[in-house]
């Protein structure tokens, strides 16, 4: 662990509320909430941007929602498991509050006219949000050949794959491992 | 009840990715076992996407109120969230060294996370070619978040706010 994330460990409440406010706005589902929960947490200055990333492909490496993985495992980097029960609580209710309320008093509120508009706006920008968080991670990475070759190969595999994505995935893990390890011997 | 948990807890297992996969995957289970029929699924999917949250919780969230109410709701949610919980604490006490920033293992993760982003941001084409404006928008979108510091989260409800006038009043 380095100085910079010991000097700045911030407590339970303000990871908790950190997260739960994200989790009370964001609109669009997991892969939006990941840039957001990034941002969000560079800004306060307690973990830098290409440590989130590494957070982010262990979390992808797990099953479970990807916003909730994201959530409890910058939670745990930044507070030990105290911050990774703040990152859980601070995701899992605000949803849960909302989507009963919604449920017991609106129930059609997904037909009003402005909420589907609301809706039609907020799912227009995800694929370029979504598209930006991908390329900084690029940009981000501490690229050699061998990593290059292998994402692309990774990332024509998985879009043809379909069903199969999660397979590919930990044979694309399982190759990229041995041929780090293959290098520094 | 019991069966409600154990469907979800072997839901929460098999989540792999974003959100729309375990939809999908909430939808064969429930419609197999006959709790909802499809239109209600639908119904249920769209207040789960009008919530916020992630979509896959909200969905679980939803789908075990309808089925036994209140004690419902929380028992899909926690059974949902167990297993990747579990995994995430004993994951991290264990492995605390080998995940370290520029690790072996954390690099070859990265390499299959890229490809499964790329995966997802070519599974937007559908939705990009459906109306001229969500291009527009997500170009917009990609920029501001490309080249400003400016929090996604505004561009989310801004986008929203508009959608919500122009689809109101025009």
């Amino acid at each position: 662990m380095s100085d910079a994330s010991k000097k700045a460990q911030p407590g339970f409440w303000s990871i908790f509320f950190l997260f739960f406010g994200i989790s009370s706005v964001i609109i669009g589902g997991g892969y939006v909430m990941v840039p957001v929960i990034q941002r969000a947490i560079a800004r306060k200055g307690w973990l830098a941007e290409d440590e989130f990333y590494d957070l982010f492909a262990l979390a992808q490496a797990l099953p479970g929602p990807i916003a909730l993985n994201a959530a409890t495992f910058a939670g745990r980097r930044l507070a030990g498991l105290r911050g990774l029960l703040a990152g859980f609580l601070g995701v899992v209710l605000p949803p849960f509050v909302a989507i009963l309320l919604v449920a017991v008093l609106l129930d059609n509120l997904a037909g009003l006219k402005p909420v589907q508009g609301f809706l039609k706006g907020a799912y227009a920008v995800v694929p370029g949000l979504v598209s930006a968080f991908a390329v900084n991670m690029v940009r981000k990475r501490n690229w050699t050949p061998v990593r290059a070759v292998l994402t692309c190969v990774a990332s024509i595999a998985m879009i043809v794959s379909g069903s199969w994505a999660i397979p590919v995935f930990f044979v694309v893990a399982a190759v990229a491992w041995l041929s780090e390890g293959w290098k520094r011997c | 009840m019991l069966e409600l948990a154990l469907v979800f807890l072997k839901i929460g297992l098999a989540s792999y990715g974003g959100g729309w996969t375990i939809v999908g995957i909430i939808k064969t289970e429930v419609l197999g076992r006959n709790w909802l029929d499809e239109a209600a699924f639908a119904d249920l999917v769209a207040i789960a996407q009008i919530t916020p949250g992630p979509v896959a919780l909200n969905t679980a969230t939803m789908t075990g109120f309808r089925v036994h109410g209140f004690l419902g709701a929380v028992v899909a949610t926690l059974a949902v969230v167990a297993v990747p919980l579990i995994l995430a604490i004993v994951v991290g006490m264990l492995a605390k060294k080998h995940f370290a920033a520029g690790s072996r293992l954390s690099e070859a993760l990265k390499s299959a996370t890229l490809g499964l982003l790329a995966m997802t941001v070519w599974a937007f084409a559908p939705s990009m070619a459906s109306a001229w404006y969500v291009p527009v928008l997500s170009v917009l979108a990609f920029c501001l978040s490309m080249f400003t510091k400016l929090n996604p989260v505004w561009i989310i409800l801004g986008a929203g706010c508009m959608g919500a006038l122009v689809f109101t009043f025009l």
